[in-house]
């Protein structure tokens, strides 16, 4: 059975703590069956990215909650928690019900509220994605940890400061026209390097801003497609997920992310693909140094080479390899059990022609969505129809 | 919070010079307790082994915004060291700055109580 993304939508991501998370993925929900004459009630399952609702909401057991509360109520519902990478974590869950058989229509979803506590707690709350004795009660926070990759990986290759920067330059300048996107801002290479300090090497504008939101996308069987008729939007090529080590002192290399590397030869096997086939990607760009990293695990760049995406223009919108075109993690937000269903988002809509980034008539796009400091890893491999 | 009575354990042996790692007696790979099996191969053939208390840095990073847990103590420089033996550790820097280390720098393994969790593993400047 091939898995189709029948539709999708998303929440704006920001600031917004006013609002719950069963508000923001019912946003979400309305926004996905709003393009389809589907409703929930046609759901077979309902998986639910979220990692921190315990610790911002008091609030666990959000696969039925949620689906409960859009309308979905007697779809077997769970949440899925990888840490940032919850969100692929459901859509591989969802295209792996659907492949095998084992359901038809099945919403993958991903939501985060973080900005409803202070910066400490939430920087307190994304640790959880770390050691809790060997990092965190060290005194080592999650962007000190991407810190001790970006020093170690620049001493390695050589590669400066600027050309580090140039990733957050070119993805928050993706942003600008991404409505859904928290931080459209054009910036210079001197702006992110004189933002303030976090944990050096890396300042504010290094990182990704703390976010709300939610995203989901409804995963079909070509069988039920064809059924109702569905006009969908994109196939599931392949899917690819690994693991690692949680602790950063327990992998062998401080500047790479074998789990990634892992990930996207299945996923690239699965899809029957190479990396030089893909037209348009969405990584997970928490850090610019994690861009980076990503376009080498995935095979675009040999070690020590990434740097080069976005210096040499080649990771643009008009480049030959676009990445990031929503603005990515750094421009477009990060609510962390979303945002691998927002890559998917994105992509579906480059795939479709109407994404306000639009690539030139892309045929293959690819999402690659990290948990911690790359302990968890999913890649999407997307085509059209 | 609450401190697990294996990194106690672990971290009173480092204060009294006898840290020990743990090695397979299968693969041959070194890794920190708790553990019963190895990570590398899957077997249960693990004993202690000592490790030393000098090392070179692998990298390191000043962190100026932090957890509750460390709250009003910023800036701090956190070291990711390797130690003769091969274990990898994560610490505090002491008796330093981050204006004065470097990759590769020799360092020296310590360890530090704490009221309110684990206690610290420290790094100082070493001789060569
Ligand atoms: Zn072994």
């Amino acid at each position: 059975m091939t898995a189709h993304v029948a539709s999708v939508g998303s929440t704006a991501y920001g600031r917004q703590p006013e609002r719950s998370s069963r508000e923001l993925f019912a946003e979400a929900v309305a926004a996905a069956f709003d393009d389809t004459d589907l409703t929930p009630t046609d759901l077979d399952a309902v998986s639910v990215g979220n990692f921190m609702g315990e610790l911002i909401e008091d609030q666990g057991h959000m696969g039925p909650l949620l689906a409960e509360h859009v309308g979905a109520r007697e779809a077997a519902s769970v949440r899925l928690e990888s840490a940032c990478a919850s969100g692929g974590a459901t859509v591989r869950q969802a295209v792996s019900a659907v492949e095998s058989g084992a359901a038809d229509a099945v919403l993958a979803g991903g939501v985060e509220q973080m900005s409803a506590a202070d910066l400490e707690h939430v920087t307190d709350a994304l640790a959880n994605a770390a050691d809790d004795v060997y990092e965190n009660g060290q005194g080592l926070t999650f962007p000190g940890i991407y810190a001790l990759m970006s020093r170690r990986y620049a001493h390695e290759f050589d590669v400066t400061r600027e050309q580090l920067a140039a990733v957050s330059v070119k993805n928050h300048a993706n942003a600008v026209d991404n409505p859904l996107a928290q931080l459209p801002k054009e910036l210079t290479v001197e702006e992110v390097l004189d933002s303030k300090p976090i944990a050096t090497p890396l300042t504010r504008y290094d990182a990704c801003p703390i976010s709300d939101g939610a995203s989901v996308a409804v995963v079909v069987s070509d069988g039920f497609a064809a059924a109702n008729d569905l006009d969908v939007s994109a196939t599931i090529r392949g899917t690819g997920q690994s693991s690692d080590a949680v602790a950063l002192q327990d992998r062998p290399s401080l500047s790479r992310t074998p789990a990634a590397e892992r990930a996207a030869r299945a996923a690239y096997a699965d899809a029957e693909i190479g990396p030089d086939d893909v037209d348009v990607a969405e990584v997970h760009d928490c850090f610019t140094i994690a861009e980076v990293l990503a376009l080498e695990s995935l095979g675009f760049y040999d070690r020590g080479e990434g740097a080069r995406g976005a210096v040499e223009g080649e990771t643009a919108v008009d480049g030959r390899l676009p990445v990031n075109t929503s603005g990515g993690l750094l421009g477009k937000g990060h609510p962390v059990g979303a945002t691998g269903v927002g890559q998917l988002v994105e992509l579906t809509k480059q795939l479709d022609g109407r994404h306000p980034n639009q690539v030139a008539d892309p045929s293959i796009a690819l999402a690659h969505n990290v948990g911690g400091s790359g302990a968890s890893t999913t890649v999407t491999v997307l085509g059209g129809v | 919070m609450t401190v697990p009575a294996w990194f106690e354990r672990f971290t009173d042996a480092i204060a009294a010079g006898d840290q020990r790692a743990l090695g397979c007696e299968a693969c041959g790979e070194t890794t920190l307790p708790p553990r019963q099996f190895c990570p590398a191969c899957g077997s249960t053939a693990l004993t202690p082994r000592p490790f030393g208390d000098r090392g070179t840095v692998l990298s390191f990073t000043e962190i100026s915004v932090t957890i509750p847990r460390f709250h009003g103590e910023t800036p701090y420089t956190v070291v990711v060291a390797e130690l003769d033996g091969g274990v990898v550790l994560t610490g505090q820097l002491r008796d330093a700055t981050a204006d004065d280390v470097a990759i590769g720098d020799p360092v020296a393994l310590g360890v530090e109580a704490r009221d309110d969790g684990p206690a610290l593993v420290t790094f100082q400047p070493a001789e060569e």
